[in-house]
């Protein structure tokens, strides 16, 4: 010190470096309530590696709570956007309430506009068309919601008066339409990737079969009105829509402005509704726009539900990770602590001191888990983009996710500081007096039986009681956090034994350094437990997930062989016409022709269980009971007697197949009936059957093609199955049918081949988005084996360096380390693996529940070999470093008494 | 027979700017058989010699030939090798592995080199038997004494028959009773095992015990003082400690 003083080099740093202390030291000098900061941040420098690893587990569990809550925000909210925007300022919207394709009567738009406080009732009509020069290539996309998408174009006739006060249209180049004017106004964005300005024509095909040129007169922006169709739109004069589309004086809907008195006050607008929907009669349904999204949005809420509940357990993971760092912070200092007691600290000055660097960790935590979260969130939403077909271009960051993810983040990590923060409290002022800290193993016997009584109690919670199903959810995710923390409780119990077990392994592995690694394992018995736990998390779901993956595909794979019968699929973008089945009857090669139409319908609200939803929709199937047989087959649910006798009841009309997951949600049983909203008034359907159908998530249900006519008005064909005769194949059959009817009726033949393996490829997908976040799951437990391990070395660095000035060689202490970390990777594998099982059954059952599928269990070997390698492997690659570190401990340092 | 040779033995510590000079031209020889106790202030590098000596960190300059081998021509492996099979070493804070018990923890200098245990049980129950601790053998280390462990450290440091020991203030810890028995255990294993051994203290009365006593300020060799073969005079070495310590 005195050398360095008289070094004229070495002074402006002294100085500077005195000077900078000493302001901070002023600072701290007036105000002593800083005391516990400052202590909290020296000790967070002093271990820095640790408070790295914390906050990474902070961060990541605030990371994925947000990103969760993102991805599924800005998905519902881009889903409801659409329509939101499309109707721009109407408030409700009156359409029929039996959705068909004949639609509503026209004069439906001026008794809506008698209305008191109505201002505008802007009428439209839908088509759906392609561009000539694409109608050859036209693509089928197979999407969550089973419905076809592709690059149809979707044609909106509108009242060129008054649209403009309904519709927010953003005109960027030429002008409005003109009232009866055969011309059209298309998106900027879809004139550009269709090579088109404007001036020329649209030319799109009609439901004839020719073709008709619409010259183009504005471009307007991909805003607003022009979001609908994910822009893919073109906006035509009502009444030349009704003509080209043969809609005669029909319509689809009405929207509706209302002076803004109405508009803004909630109460007076469900007045308003109620009265429209009183006045107009059961045959319209007058609705708010945003609910429009809802058969979508519904479909998708147990897989939303879902990852939520994965984001709670990546923190739960993540709790474990804080817990330990701060145990082990305590432990190490217990010296420390006990010299600041010995000078005067009180309990509670000490305990605060360890909660102020928890609530420093979690502000710093938090924050870059935020930024971690967002830019995850970008690819949830892109996975899931894929998974649900709408473009999700809002990425909104929700104010209440961020201050849920940064407050549970914040809230997890002060409570997971609490109980070392006590028992730092309760140090001994002696302990500062003592050579050697002891060894602490802070969980006792009654932990392990509380540890039981948890595990009891959560398995009676989920298959003992029946909770009613608003909380249900809820309470089954609580059930399984507590049977993961009842495990947890249970590990000490097994360390021990495990350790025996694990020894003569690792000296097979690894030599006689191998035995002391192990032997470690067994020495902080707390550390140890919650390290396995963590990985035994990750692991069990991991594990749950690809079971869950597994049952659910092969339930799937197992509909899509029953039930998409035939051999080939044609489909066209436009309805097809019943006589289109002979035609095809008549091409060589073709054995059988069955027809189908798909449509969505609204349930009776007498139907819905209370509190579940306002309004439900499920897709109505039409189906030919003469020729459906010939092609495909249905599976029934079990226990449903005999098919041939289901068919009869069928085919007698007034009766429906159901699907499984309707059936669990209004709660039916075969022979029971299914009220639903037809053209003439709500009407009972029989029952006929309980079918496994898993289009659009299993919201179907079947009927025959009589009773649509006669219930829904409809008569047009969205898809034919064809069979083939003895001797043809599927690719000249296609070809052949292709070559006839191509051109003339704009439609498309794939193989029934090809959509099964849509249909899969899909459900794969789904599950991805899982497996992302269990991984996310096994890094935090990752993050856990690289602290506890490199709190095992640093906490023995006399005791490695006393074995290295044995003798130990480097190689030696590494392969100890190692050692150490595969016997945790061990016992954490047998625990997740015994997780993952009884995990795997519990997510089916809960899938079962939630959404009424009826899934079995199925056993993945695959899984079990995954996660085994993943857990040796992982706690084998979080042991490097910790590992490499004990290698290099320097012997002199390590032995030198302080 | 010269055990351990040092050679003009310098080692410097570099912090920062300055550079201390923790040893400066240190020579020594140790003989086969001989107790040699190394006594100076605090600071004069007594500890910085030992680890020099059993080769835990290098030189600065010269030479340590250990069992005939030069240190400096050796690497990091092969120095822990020579330690593992030819040195013993001894600590203030025993250094006892927690997890094994009394005579495992003697063993594990065999358990290290890979040697299965049960080839030495009768290696390990003399050694035990010689500190005394025939009945402590299955005992952990946090159920023994500070005098018992100092004990189980001292018959670890003899099990692999080594051809020196190293002790750095091996009764700094102990009471004097504790300590005197172990300075006759250590007296008992030169005179009768053949043993050599350089013991570092502070404690005259330790010092005393040796057959010759090295004083060692501010890293130099300052003086030598050849005990009797009878005697323990604590008194010479009193005297000179004090001269020192002025
Ligand atoms: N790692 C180090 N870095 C810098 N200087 C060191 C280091 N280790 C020791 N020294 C210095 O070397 C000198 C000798 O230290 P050493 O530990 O050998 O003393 P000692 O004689 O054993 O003292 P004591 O009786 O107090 O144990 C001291 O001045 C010490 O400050
Ligand atoms: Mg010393």
């Amino acid at each position: 010190m005195e050398q360095s003083l008289t070094d004229p080099n070495a002074l402006p740093a002294a100085r500077a470096s005195s000077a900078r202390r000493s302001r901070a030291l002023y600072i701290w000098g007036k105000l002593p309530q800083l005391t516990p900061l400052i202590l909290a941040l020296r000790n967070m420098r002093a271990r820095l590696w640790r408070t790295l690893l914390t906050c990474l587990g902070i961060i990541l569990g605030v990371a994925v709570i947000l990103a969760i809550s993102i991805t599924n925000d800005s998905t519902l909210k881009s889903i409801r956007n659409v329509f939101d925007e499309a109707s721009g300022r109407a408030s409700l919207i009156v359409e029929a309430s039996s959705p068909s394709s004949e639609g509503i009567r026209e004069s439906v738009a001026a008794r809506v506009r008698s209305f008191d406080g109505v201002v505008v009732a802007a009428p439209s009509v839908r088509a759906t068309t392609l561009l000539a020069a694409e109608s050859e290539n036209w693509q089928i996309v197979f999407t969550m919601n089973g419905q076809a998408a592709g690059n149809t174009l979707q044609v909106l006739g509108v009242d060129p008066a008054i649209d403009r006060d309904a519709r927010d249209y953003e005109i960027i180049a030429g002008r409005w339409l003109k009232d009866g004017a055969y011309e059209a106004i298309v998106t900027d964005e879809y004139a550009a990737e269709k090579e088109l300005e404007l001036g020329d024509d649209l030319i799109i095909i009609l439901p004839g079969g020719g073709v008709e040129r619409l010259p183009i007169v504005g471009l307007i922006k991909r805003d607003g009105a022009g979001l609908l169709n994910d822009g893919d739109i073109a906006f035509v004069s009502i009444t030349v829509v009704q003509d080209l589309f043969e809609r005669g004086g029909s319509i689809d809907d009405v929207s509706i402005v209302t002076t803004p008195e109405i508009a803004n006050n909630t109460n007076e607008l469900t007045k308003l509704k109620e009265g429209l929907a009183e006045r107009l009669g059961e045959e319209y349904t007058v609705s708010y726009p945003a609910s429009r999204g809802q058969l979508v949005t519904q479909m998708l809420s147990t897989y939303q539900q879902g990852l939520q509940f994965f984001s709670v357990v990546a923190l739960f993971v993540g709790a474990f990770l804080i817990y330990n760092a701060f145990s082990m912070t305590v432990l190490e200092r217990t010296r420390e602590i006990g010299m600041l007691r010995a000078l005067g600290s009180t309990r509670a000055q000490i305990a605060s001191m360890v909660l102020t660097e928890a609530a420093a960790l979690a502000v710093i935590g938090s924050a870059l888990g935020v930024a971690f979260g967002v830019v995850l969130a970008r690819g949830l939403i892109w996975m899931l983009g894929a998974v649900v077909s709408t473009s999700v271009d809002i990425i909104e960051v929700p104010l209440s996710g961020l201050i849920t993810a940064v407050g549970i983040g914040t809230a997890v990590t002060v409570g997971s500081a609490l109980m070392p923060a006590l028992q730092a409290a309760r140090t001994s002022p002696l302990e500062a007096l003592r050579v050697q800290a002891r060894p602490a193993s802070r969980l006792r016997h009654i932990s392990w039986i509380s540890g039981l009584v948890l595990m009891a109690a959560a398995w009676i919670s989920i298959y003992r009681i029946n909770w009613p199903p608003e909380i249900s959810f809820n309470i089954g995710s609580l059930s399984i956090l507590i049977l993961l923390f009842g495990a947890t409780l249970t590990v000490p119990l097994v360390v021990g034994a495990a350790d025996r077990i694990a020894r003569p392994v690792a000296i097979a592995i690894f030599g006689n350094e191998g035995m002391l690694g192990a032997g470690n394992v067994s020495r902080s018995t707390g550390r140890t437990s919650l390290t396995v736990a963590s990985l035994m998390i990750g692991l069990a779901m991991v594990i749950a997930n690809n079971s869950l993956a597994t049952a659910f595909i092969t339930d799937i794979t197992a509909w899509v062989e029953t039930a998409i019968g035939g051999d080939l699929y044609v489909r066209a973008p436009l309805p097809m016409r019943e006589n289109f089945e002979r035609q095809l009857l008549g091409v060589p090669g073709v054995g059988g022709v069955t027809k189908i139409r798909y449509f969505s319908v609204k349930v009776a609200k007498s139907e819905i269980p209370p509190n579940v939803a306002e309004q439900d929709t499920v897709i109505f199937a039409a189906i030919d009971p003469d020729t459906y047989r010939a092609v495909g087959e249905f599976e029934f649910a079990t226990n449903q007697g005999d098919a041939d006798a289901n068919w009869a009841r069928f085919r007698r009309g007034d009766a429906l197949f159901i699907s499984n997951v309707v059936a669990d949600r209004y709660n039916l049983e075969q022979g029971d009936t299914l009220r639903l909203v037809t053209r003439r008034g709500e009407h009972d359907f029989y029952v006929a059957a309980l079918a496994v159908d898993f289009t659009g998530q299993g919201m179907i249900v079947s009927g025959s093609w009589n009773d649509m006519q006669r219930w829904f008005g409809e008569h047009n064909v969205d898809r034919y199955t064809i069979s083939l005769a003895p001797g043809y194949t599927t690719e000249e059959v296609a070809a052949e049918i292709e070559s006839r009817y191509q051109d003339t009726r704009s439609i498309s033949v794939e193989t029934t081949d090809e959509f099964k393996k849509q249909i899969l490829d899909l459900s794969e997908q789904s599950f991805r988005l899982f497996d992302v976040l269990g991984l996310i799951g096994v890094v935090v437990a990752a993050l856990g084996v690289i602290n506890t391990l490199m709190m095992n070395v640093l906490e023995r660095q006399r005791e490695i360096g006393a074995l290295r000035s044995l003798g130990l060689t480097r190689w030696q202490t590494t392969k100890m380390v190692l050692a150490e970390a595969a016997t945790l990777g061990a016992i954490g594998g047998v625990f997740g693996l015994a997780f993952g099982y009884v995990m795997s059954k519990i997510f089916v059952l809960a899938l079962n529940t939630i959404s009424g599928y009826d899934l079995e269990y199925i056993f993945a070997p695959e899984a079990f070999a995954v996660s085994v390698f993943i857990a040796l492997g992982v706690s084998q690659f979080a042991a490097l470093y910790p590992a490499w570190k004990a290698a290099g401990v320097n012997i002199v340092e390590a032995i030198k008494h302080e | 027979m010269a055990v351990l040779e040092a050679n003009q033995v310098k080692k410097q510590y570099q912090m920062g700017e300055v550079t201390v000079s923790a040893l400066d031209d240190v020579s020594l020889v140790v003989n086969k058989g001989e107790f040699v106790a190394i006594m100076g202030p605090s600071g004069s590098g007594k500890s910085t010699l030992l680890h020099l000596l059993g080769g835990l960190d290098g030189t600065s300059d010269g030479e340590i030939t250990l069992a005939g081998q030069p240190l400096s021509q050796l690497n990091d492996n092969q120095i822990t090798v020579v330690r593992r099979r030819k040195v013993g070493f001894i600590f203030q804070f025993y250094n006892l592995l927690p997890t094994l018990t009394a005579e495992e923890n003697v063993g594990l200098p065999l358990l290290i080199d890979g040697q299965a245990l049960d080839k030495h049980r009768e290696r390990l129950e003399r050694l035990l038997a010689l500190v005394g601790l025939s009945d402590r053998a299955h005992h952990k280390p946090d159920q023994l004494s500070g005098g018992q462990q100092q004990r189980v450290a001292i018959a670890r440091a003899f099990v692999n028959e080594p051809e020196i020991v190293l002790a750095d203030e091996p009764t700094g810890n102990l009471d004097s009773k504790s300590g005197t028995a172990i300075l006759e255990l250590l007296r008992k294993t030169c005179d009768e095992l053949g043993a050599t051994i350089v013991m570092v203290t502070h404690d005259p009365r330790a010092a005393s015990f040796a057959d010759r006593v090295v004083f060692l300020k501010d890293g130099k060799i300052v003086r030598e003082l050849k005990n009797g073969s009878t005697g323990h005079s604590v008194q010479p070495i009193m005297d000179v400690m004090a001269g020192l310590e002025l």
